[in-house]
């Protein structure tokens, strides 16, 4: 976007809190594929749509049917529908533009995650890891569940029987089971309570192929990078494994088949070894072997350069950056609430984390603006140069002074329509229009606060002060209830409830020191 | 220079003026669905018209003083103003009546407000002021999410990148801008001369380049990046106002710019070289906008002329 004048010297990760969000008590968050939209499920059933860019709430998602808390988020791949996993054990699947609910469904047990099918832009399939049983694929609109196999049964073939409409097949209940689609969703991954990740053909409800994870121990989270060249386990051994993915990224099923035909000479659990030996290969494994800490919410960055977990400890926000060579190059650390759920922004060094009061808290880079910014001419150096003077540079009248010329060639077609594709996407199918954004529509003055914003129009305030009542907000925030008898004293109250982001620290200080870190602020630009 | 295969060059020929404002018109813009026309006066009005048959569609009245531009929001749905009395309003296109049309009104500035733009997603607009400061607000809550003391003197334009990831300022203080729009934080400064003033700035339609206008009367387009213009456009008069110009890319690429000898100004984009002179104004011609997929250009004037006048050429 505007990478040529973005300096590139800045490390990619983010630094420090830059800001955080509040609206009721937020569980779970998910960036849409571009990072403009941030959908979050809240403890009150409903589903609340961040516009990034702004900082505001573009769309909430309402649920008169629902309201236990949300468990997890879920995009599908243009970002026209969201599905959201509840407490009470439904599935709801939205409508984004319109804000309309298409269906819901109801499981028998609590799904903890739920994951939209990747493949496509409307997707009736879904994946579904419950509380305590198989994870399932589920299909939105008939309701229908197939159960996925998560051990590898002793029968020579690696068919397991098919069961549909039933959560159990007779084995006794699980600890919550990992899965996740691959990039384009014909394959899923599971990684089960014996330390083992199973490449499952969800079609045909088959394991074709099984990788042992090092150590044997449970696996807890199992992740692709938005590329889908590298996948990350988090196993109950407090280490984070990054694996590479050795399958072509589309066609995943028939590079299984040619890779059966290899192994035919093996059987069983043997042949699936030997499969899942060309399918994924260890790469990294990070933990932190002085306070050997459990992880919470690992996940990628968007160009997979970076790696983040969360520590599990109650009482504490770090979140440990690694590079994917293994090193650890940050720990940030957040207010002392407990961590629980992390993501990476899609394109932008940027982080967002969800602490257990329910603020998300949006980490970024510490922005020093750039010394060459300020004057066209200043160019920065990595290093000292050492300058060596013309042979006129002390003439009163410098030869080479008097003919300036430009070195660009006035004469050359200029391009001002063609605009460069964004490399980052380049799987986005054209001829899907992908929802971006949520048109914003300005919600009308209520007319008696116009009277009293005319005396603060006249100083030059920076309205940015979430506490001022005098502040230029006019109206609802999008919420549905209607604020217009509001009196200006009620504003104070309403406004903890209602979406507000504030600066830096989330302290109750008054406008006094607000305004003094304000001017302090003002007084470095020039 | 020019390859053998091009067409003559037709020129545009005057279709219809519009006298319905009662003092200098300060803005014209057609809406990015081309359906609409929308011109701003120092009369304190807008008047939205239909491109297609030219009939007043709204009068919006509201402002105190006078309004010295005006935006499009993506959609076509809404119009943000910029005016004299230090606020900014937001009008709904599409209201069935004129008196409905107000929407919202943005309060910050600490004086008059001189520029307006909507970000390409709409949910942003920025705006440029006499106080020195260009101000970000949400369009959705009128909420005033940054406030930049950009420049030393009145801010002229301001303007949004294809992508809404930088925005363009220029002030009579001689310097031209770029700004991270998320974290209003300066990227690069592009002209730092003190004299001449910059009276306008604004990005190509793919965002690459930036189209300059100073006020030694000329016009020059930058390639940003490089920190390096790339073609110089002149003959025209610019000395005194803030004229916008434009770029037409219907029928092949020009520069469209007004002038203050009562011209409009048409420069074919890779020759540099004048194609055509528009004379018919009265006063100065201050804004010129072109219809996004028709051969049509629309014109301002200002206090000695008043008109809106409308050119087309015929294909």
């Amino acid at each position: 976007m505007n990478a040529p004048i973005i300096d590139p010297l800045q490390g990619d990760f983010p630094e420090v809190i830059e800001e955080y969000l509040e609206h009721g008590v937020m569980k779970c968050i998910s960036f849409n594929r571009r990072g403009t939209l941030l959908a979050a499920g809240c403890s009150d059933g409903n589903c609340v749509i961040w516009d990034f860019e702004t900082r505001g709430i573009a769309k909430e998602l309402r649920d008169k049917d629902c309201i236990a808390a949300i468990t997890s988020v879920s995009w599908s791949k243009y970002g026209h529908r969201i599905l959201v996993s509840s407490a009470d054990k439904s599935l709801t699947l939205w409508d984004v533009v319109s804000g309309e609910r298409i269906s819901r469904t109801t499981l028998q047990q609590t799904p903890l995650q739920a994951r939209l099918h990747p493949g496509s832009s409307t997707p009736s399939l879904c994946l579904a890891c419950p509380l305590s049983s198989a994870p399932m694929i589920v299909d939105l609109n008939t309701g229908s569940t197939t159960v996925l196999p998560v051990l590898i049964p002793d029968t020579s073939n690696g068919l397991v029987p098919q069961s549909r409409n039933k959560f159990s097949d007779g084995a006794p209940p699980y600890t919550p089971t990992a899965a996740c689609f691959n990039k384009y969703g014909d394959l899923v991954y599971v990684g089960n309570s014996k330390g083992e990740i199973l490449i499952i053909d969800y079609g045909t409800i088959q394991v074709r192929a099984m990788v042992p994870v090092t150590g044997g121990a449970v696996v807890k989270n199992i992740v692709f990078s938005r590329s889908g060249e590298y996948l990350l386990t988090n196993s109950n051994d407090r280490t984070i494994r990054i694996y590479e993915n050795l399958l072509p990224l589309k066609d995943g099923l028939r590079a299984l088949d040619d890779l059966d035909k290899t192994a035919n000479e093996l059987d069983g659990v043997e042949k699936l070894k030997a499969i899942g030996s060309k399918c994924l290969t260890l790469f990294r494994e990070f933990q932190d072997s002085i306070t050997k800490m459990h992880w919470k919410a690992p996940c990628f960055s968007g160009d997979g350069e970076w790696v983040i977990g969360g520590s599990a400890s109650k009482g504490e926000h770090k979140i440990y950056i690694w590079d994917r060579a293994g090193h650890l190059v940050k720990i940030l650390e957040g207010p002392k609430e407990a961590l629980i759920d992390l993501a990476w922004h899609p394109v932008h060094p940027i982080v967002v984390s969800v602490s257990l009061t329910g603020l998300v808290y949006i980490w970024a880079k510490d922005y020093t603006e750039n010394w060459s910014a300020f004057a066209p001419d200043f160019k920065e150096l990595e290093e000292n140069e050492e300058y060596v003077e013309r042979e006129d540079e002390f003439d009163l009248v410098p030869e080479t002074e008097k003919v300036k010329e430009s070195d660009v060639n006035e004469d050359d077609e200029v391009d001002i329509v063609t605009v460069e594709k964004d490399s980052a996407f380049s799987d986005s199918d054209m001829s899907q229009e992908e929802l971006c954004f949520l048109p914003a529509i300005p919600s009308p003055d209520i007319p008696e606060q116009q009277d009293k914003c005319i005396e603060s129009s006249s100083k030059l305030v920076d309205s940015n002060h979430s506490g001022s009542p005098l502040s230029d907000d006019a109206g609802p925030n999008g919420r549905t209830t209607n604020h217009a008898s509001s009196p200006l004293e009620d504003n104070s109250a309403a406004e903890d409830a209602v979406a507000r982001k504030r600066k830096r620290k989330p302290s109750e200080k008054g406008l006094e020191l607000q305004a003094e870190k304000e001017t302090l602020k003002d007084d470095t630009f020039v | 220079m020019a390859s053998g295969a091009t067409p003559p060059y037709k020129p545009y020929r005057h279709l219809k003026t519009l006298t319905a404002h009662t003092r200098a018109v300060s803005c014209v813009k057609f809406s990015n669905d081309g359906t609409l026309l929308a011109s701003a006066s120092l009369d304190k009005t807008l008047i939205v018209w239909t491109a297609q048959s030219l009939s007043l569609v709204h009068r919006l009245v509201g402002h105190s003083e006078g309004v010295s531009d005006l935006a499009w929001s993506s959609d076509s749905h809404y119009i943000c103003s910029a005016s004299d009395d230090r606020t900014l309003r937001i009008w709904d296109a599409r209201a069935a009546t004129s008196e409905s049309a107000h929407v919202k009104t943005l309060r910050g500035h600490s004086n008059l407000v001189f520029c307006v733009n909507f970000s390409p997603q709409s949910n942003l607009i920025v705006s440029g002021s006499f106080d020195e400061t260009i101000r970000i607000w949400e369009v959705k809550t009128g909420k005033c999410l940054h406030a930049i003391r950009a420049h030393s003197m009145p801010v002229t334009s301001v303007h949004f990148n294809r992508d809404g990831s930088l925005i363009v300022s220029s002030s009579h203080d001689g310097t031209c801008k770029i700004w991270d729009s998320s974290k209003a934080t300066l990227l690069k400064t592009l002209i730092d001369d003190k004299v001449p003033a910059v009276s306008f700035a604004k990005f190509s339609p793919n965002g690459k380049f930036i189209l300059v206008a100073t006020l030694n009367d000329s016009l020059k387009l930058w390639n940003y990046s490089v920190g390096k213009f790339l073609k110089i456009y002149s003959g025209h008069v610019n000395r005194a106002y803030c004229l916008t110009s434009t770029f037409s890319v219907t029928n092949g690429k020009y520069i469209v710019s007004g002038s203050e000898d009562r011209c409009i100004y048409l420069w074919d984009l890779q020759q540099k070289t004048m194609v055509q002179k528009i004379e018919g104004h009265t006063d100065t011609v201050i804004s010129v906008t072109c219809h996004p997929t028709e051969n049509k250009i629309a014109s301002a004037g200002l206090e000695a002329d008043r008109t809106v006048r409308i050119w087309v050429q015929d294909s």
